[in-house]
Parts: C-alpha cells; sequence; structure tokens
C-alpha cells in the first residue's frame, strides 16, 4: 500500500491550490482533512458546482470531482473542464472499469477510487498538479482488463507491471516478483497510462500528461504512435 | 528474511476435462440447432410420404398400365427402359432422403428430364393420352423425391419444362385439335397441382416446426436466466440484510456512546462491516459467473471467520471447464484459510486468460498449502510467493 513520492519538483515552491467539488459535505471535509496534512497542498475551494468553486478559486491547480453530482454521471462536465485544461482528478465510488476508463477518455488526468485512502489520493492530486501520471491499483485494474477493440497497445511488461500492482498494491513486492527495480515498475505502470492519452476525444489535460512524459523522458513520441502529420495538432507547448 | 518459493504446474499428463454446460449458460446457438432438430424430425415423416407416393405410383399404377398397353406403344422396350431408369432414380433419392441427406438435385432432375423426352417420342400418337404413357402422371411425384429441400422455383421449373416436352410431343405426334389441347391443359394442371400441394406443405410445416422448437428452446433459456438471476438476487438480499444488520449496531452503538472509536475491537467490526457492503456494491452481474461465485462463497466464509477482504473482479471470465476452473479458485481459497489481518482476492478476465490472485500480509505461520500437485494440464500456472511483506498466491489459466 504504498504511495510513490512522487512531487520532487514541488517541494520548494507554494503549495498546489485544491479545489473539491463534491455534493456531500462529510466527504468534502473528510477529504480537506486528509489533504491538510500535507503542507505541499493547499484546498482554496469546494462546493457541490464545479462552475461556482471555480469561479471561487479559478486559480486552483487541480480539481477533485466526485463524478456523481445530485444523482447525475458528471461525464459531460468532466470532458467541459478538461477540454478548457483543467486537471481533473475523478474522485468516485463508482469503481466499474467502464466507468473509469470512460473518465480517463473524456480527460480526467487520473482516477481515484474513493476506498483507496489517504496516501493514493495525496500522491495522485500531487502528480496531476504536475501534469504527470498517477496509477492507483483500481485504475490499473480497469486498464488491465480493457477489453475495447480499439484499446492501446500496451507491451507484455507494462501489462505485467499494471496486473501485478492491481493485485499486490506493493510496488515493492511487484519489483522483487518482476526483478526489476521499484522505479522500473512505476515508469511501466505510468508509461500504460500516457498510452491511454491517446485514447478517446483530444482533451488539453491528456496533451499536458504526454507532452510532461516526453519531456519526462518517460515516453519517445514513435512509442505512442505520434507521427508528423499528429504532431503538429496533439503536442502543446510545454 | 525473505523466503520464496516458486513453482509451476507443468504436468504432461492430460486428465479427461468434463465440460459443464448448465442450461443457463447453453446459449443462443445451442437453442438454434434444438430447434433444427426438431424441424427435421418432423421433415422426416414427409418425407417417408413423399417417397412412398412416388414409388406405389410406380408401381401399382405405371407398371401395370405400361404392361397392359405394351403392343400399342410405338416402342416398348424404350418406355419400359425409361420406368427402370426413373425406378432407379426413385430408389436412390428415396434412399438418400430417409437416410436425412439430399439427393443431387441437378443430376437427377436432367436424369429424369431426358426419361420424359424419350418416353413421350417412344410412347406414340395413339398412347399419348393414355396411362400407358406413365410419364404424364407418375414423372411429377420423383421430381418431389429429387428436389427435396430445395426451393419451391426449382420444382416449378422443373414441372414447367415437363409440360412444354409434353406440348412438344403433343403438337409433333400432329394431335392440335381443340379437344387435345384442352386435354392437354388439363393433364397437366392434375398432374403438377398435387406434388407442389405436397411439397409446399412439407417445406412450411417443416419451417414451422422448426420456429416453434427455436421459440420453446429461447423461452427456456430465458426462463433459466430469470431464474439464476432470481436466485442471485436472493442471495444478495439476504447478504445485504445481514451485513445493514451488523452496520447499523456498529453505528448505533457508536452514535448512542457505548462504543468507543478508538477501540481496536470496534475499528474492526466497523473495517469488516465495510468490506462487506463494498463487496455487495460491486456485484454488478445479474447471474454470477460460476468462478466469481465460488470465490465470492470462499470470500464470505473467510469474512464470516472475522477476516476483513475484498475481491475486485475487473472483465466476465469465459466459460471454463470444471477443472480448470478448479486449479484457479483452489489455491486462492486454500490460502484464505491461513489469511491473517486482511485479504485482497482478485480476477482479471478475458477471453484468453484468466489471473486469480490472493494477496495477505506475510506472518511467521507455516503455509495453508503445500505445493501445487503435478497432476496440471499445463494450461493453469500456480505461482506462490512469500517476500517478507505479502503472501501472494497466483493462479493464471491461459488459453492454449
Amino acid at each position: 500500500m504504498d504511495a510513490d513520492a512522487v512531487a520532487e519538483d514541488v517541494t520548494g515552491g507554494p503549495p498546489v491550490g485544491v479545489a473539491i467539488v463534491d455534493d456531500h459535505p462529510v466527504v468534502i471535509d473528510g477529504v480537506r482533512a486528509w489533504l491538510a496534512g500535507e503542507p505541499r497542498l493547499r484546498v482554496l475551494a469546494t462546493g457541490d458546482d464545479p462552475d461556482v468553486v471555480l469561479r471561487d478559486a479559478p486559480e486552483a491547480e487541480v480539481v477533485l470531482l466526485d463524478l456523481r453530482l445530485h444523482g447525475r454521471m458528471v461525464l459531460d462536465r468532466l470532458a467541459e473542464l478538461s477540454a478548457a485544461g483543467r486537471r481533473v482528478v475523478v474522485y468516485s465510488e463508482h469503481t466499474d472499469p467502464e466507468t473509469m476508463l470512460a473518465a480517463l477518455d473524456a480527460g480526467a488526468v487520473a482516477f481515484l477510487a474513493k476506498h483507496e485512502g489517504r496516501e493514493h489520493c495525496v500522491a495522485t492530486v500531487l502528480a496531476a498538479a504536475s501534469d504527470r501520471p498517477y496509477v492507483p491499483p483500481a485504475l490499473a485494474g480497469a486498464i488491465v482488463g480493457d477489453a475495447r477493440p480499439d484499446r492501446p497497445a500496451l507491451s507484455d511488461k507494462e501489462r505485467e507491471a499494471l496486473l501485478l500492482w492491481f493485485q499486490s498494491m506493493s510496488k515493492a513486492s511487484v519489483a522483487r516478483r518482476m526483478r526489476i527495480s521499484e522505479h522500473t515498475v512505476k515508469q511501466y505502470v505510468d508509461r500504460a497510462r500516457i498510452k491511454y492519452t491517446r485514447a478517446g476525444r483530444p482533451a488539453a489535460t491528456k496533451a499536458a500528461l504526454l507532452a510532461r512524459a516526453i519531456e519526462d523522458g518517460l515516453v519517445r513520441p514513435e512509442d505512442i504512435g505520434i507521427y508528423r502529420s499528429q504532431a503538429s495538432a496533439d503536442r502543446p507547448t510545454p | 528474511m525473505s523466503t520464496e518459493s516458486r513453482t509451476v504446474g507443468t504436468g504432461t499428463a492430460a486428465p479427461a476435462i468434463v465440460r459443464q454446460r448448465t442450461p443457463e449458460r447453453a446459449g443462443p446457438g445451442a437453442a438454434a440447432t434444438a430447434a433444427h432438430a426438431v424441424g427435421d424430425a418432423s421433415d422426416r415423416g414427409a418425407r417417408i410420404v413423399a417417397v412412398v407416393i412416388a414409388l406405389a405410383w410406380h408401381l401399382a399404377i405405371g407398371l401395370p398400365a405400361l404392361l397392359g398397353s405394351w403392343s400399342r406403344l410405338a416402342a416398348p422396350p424404350v418406355v419400359a427402359a425409361g420406368w427402370l431408369v426413373t425406378a432407379a432414380v426413385g430408389v436412390a433419392a428415396g434412399v438418400r432422403l430417409l437416410r436425412g441427406g439430399l439427393p443431387p438435385a441437378r443430376l437427377l432432375a436432367v436424369a429424369l428430364l431426358v426419361v420424359d423426352g424419350v418416353v413421350f417420342a417412344a410412347a406414340g400418337e395413339r398412347q399419348l393420352f393414355t396411362t400407358a404413357n406413365w410419364v404424364w402422371g407418375g414423372l411429377a411425384w420423383f421430381f418431389l423425391l429429387v428436389l427435396w429441400r430445395r426451393p419451391l422455383s426449382w420444382l416449378l421449373a422443373l414441372l414447367a419444362a415437363h409440360a412444354t416436352i409434353a406440348l412438344a410431343a403433343v403438337v409433333l405426334h400432329g394431335a392440335t385439335a381443340p379437344a387435345d389441347l384442352s386435354r392437354y391443359a388439363m393433364y397437366v394442371y392434375g398432374t403438377s397441382s398435387l406434388p407442389v400441394a405436397v411439397f409446399a406443405g412439407a417445406a412450411a410445416i417443416a419451417a414451422l416446426a422448426r420456429d416453434r422448437a427455436a421459440t420453446a428452446a429461447a423461452a427456456l433459456a430465458v426462463a433459466a436466466e430469470r431464474d439464476a438471476a432470481e436466485r442471485a438476487r436472493r442471495d444478495r438480499q439476504a447478504r445485504l440484510a445481514l451485513v445493514s444488520g451488523t452496520a447499523e449496531e456498529v453505528l448505533a452503538a457508536l452514535a448512542s456512546g457505548e462504543a468507543d472509536p478508538a477501540d481496536p475491537a470496534v475499528r474492526r467490526r466497523a473495517v469488516l462491516a465495510a468490506a462487506r457492503l463494498r463487496r455487495l456494491i460491486a456485484e454488478s452481474d445479474d447471474v454470477p459467473d460460476p468462478l466469481l461465485h465460488e470465490l465470492r462463497a470462499a470470500a464470505d466464509l473467510a469474512e464470516r471467520n472475522g477476516l476483513p477482504i475484498e475481491l475486485v473482479a475487473v472483465g466476465a471470465p469465459p466459460e471454463l471447464p470444471v477443472e480448470v476452473r478448479r486449479r484457479l479458485a483452489d489455491p486462492a481459497t486454500a490460502a484464505l484459510a491461513g489469511a491473517r489481518g486482511w485479504a485482497r482476492l482478485t480476477v482479471v478476465a478475458g477471453p484468453d486468460e484468466v489471473v486469480v490472485s490472493l494477496v495477505t500480509p506475510d506472518h511467521d505461520g507455516p503455509d495453508a498449502t503445500g505445493p501445487p500437485g503435478g497432476d496440471g494440464d499445463g494450461s493453469v500456472e500456480h505461482l506462490h510467493e512469500r517476500d517478507g511483506e505479502i503472501r501472494w498466491t497466483q493462479t493464471r489459466w491461459r488459453r492454449t
């Protein structure tokens, strides 16, 4: 149950501004309490309507969004926010694989199951703030079980790392099992996630994830099928 | 301090695998096959009738007329030879039909048309409209045999050819008086209508029987599915009632202040109730897959013994032989017996691969499961590891 220390380069700067959108005050209070223990994060605004919350805190760098607001799945709102460049971390109790993959397709930076706990929550938000992927175990399960005909092609190692991470929730154990370093396990998992930026409609957030992954050397453009003709349309200026 | 044992079942002896086909999992394909069988069975009766009519007509009406008018025929041996050829075609087609097959339609139809033309020519002008010219009335029944289960249009085309040959004979023999022509018309109508009716009727009855059987099979499949879904729903409701009860107790005790949230025992009760609720919510399948059903049962049992367990399934397993299912589920359920603290049971399934995994915290106690037996057929791989942090049991089936 380890969460990676992913936010090396935000330690020095000001804390990351977070907006929480949920229609249950108890959840907002709970998440706020979780994040309060992390000095690198600061909750700027909360509420049950993304428009209102973001009007209050337009500078929020990450939006934690409950996928179900007032009884309605808000995948459409998620797509709008992502298209506008908002880094949205979806936070939901709807953990069926279809919903998770649909959220990624709509442009969510990450998907967090509500039962996955504080460590994953903090790690996901910190990673999202720097346009880096974070794949909690539930999302790894959804990706490894993706049977859609147009799913991104993963390498055997990427699939195995995702599968074992989903099963064990321990990158150290996955590393021992695959006889590779924890760092490499994380690379395989993150690389699989980056391939999903090519699925579904284009979104500013997906482009940003992809650009950062290329910048970090996590993937090479040719690994994920970006050719010259598409590169100009898809690659933002970092 | 990390110990590791890694064993992979790689036996070569392939034990007989019993495929289990429960009614609710027999797909629409099976129903269609069954419906076909019913259609075939009802068609068999019609085949017997058609064969009996054709051969009886040939023997009881054609043969006596031929022998009785032998001397008055223009070329008796030719007419007789035609009779024999037709009898042979009839017997061959009949045998094939009664064995459930279909005769070679084109070949036999051409043979019959040749016989038709030859006999009309050899019967002679005076015997044209008598029963001695047996092809007039008898041949149509053989068309029926030869074209069994073929489109009705084929039969109509053959009868049209038959009528054209007869017309040619009538004209060439000079029987063109109005009385002859009207007789010709009556003959054509009289000899064609009955075979067409029998042919169309048999086809319609077979199609009807097939439809009805397909409907019945589909209705049965739906009913079986509904029963299984209903059973699953009742199971779930019973468990929900149980879970709600325990969850309510914990919540009520917390609310009234009887239970202290700081008390580890109270926390454990809360964790157990929450884990159970989460598993119930995660069950999204209407008719449980047998593998998931087994694993859920094992998880329920472990939970009743006080172990918080999480069961996450991704994807739907394909239909698996009982033996494969057993080899996938047994190591995990056995390892559950020795689990302490918590357990995470996962299933990732696709059409060609199913992976079951159980992860629990490692402890100093002995392994609950020994190494797997070497009696496998190699399609299910079994791994068991301890790394000081977790105990990890994984079984993996791949389609070979």
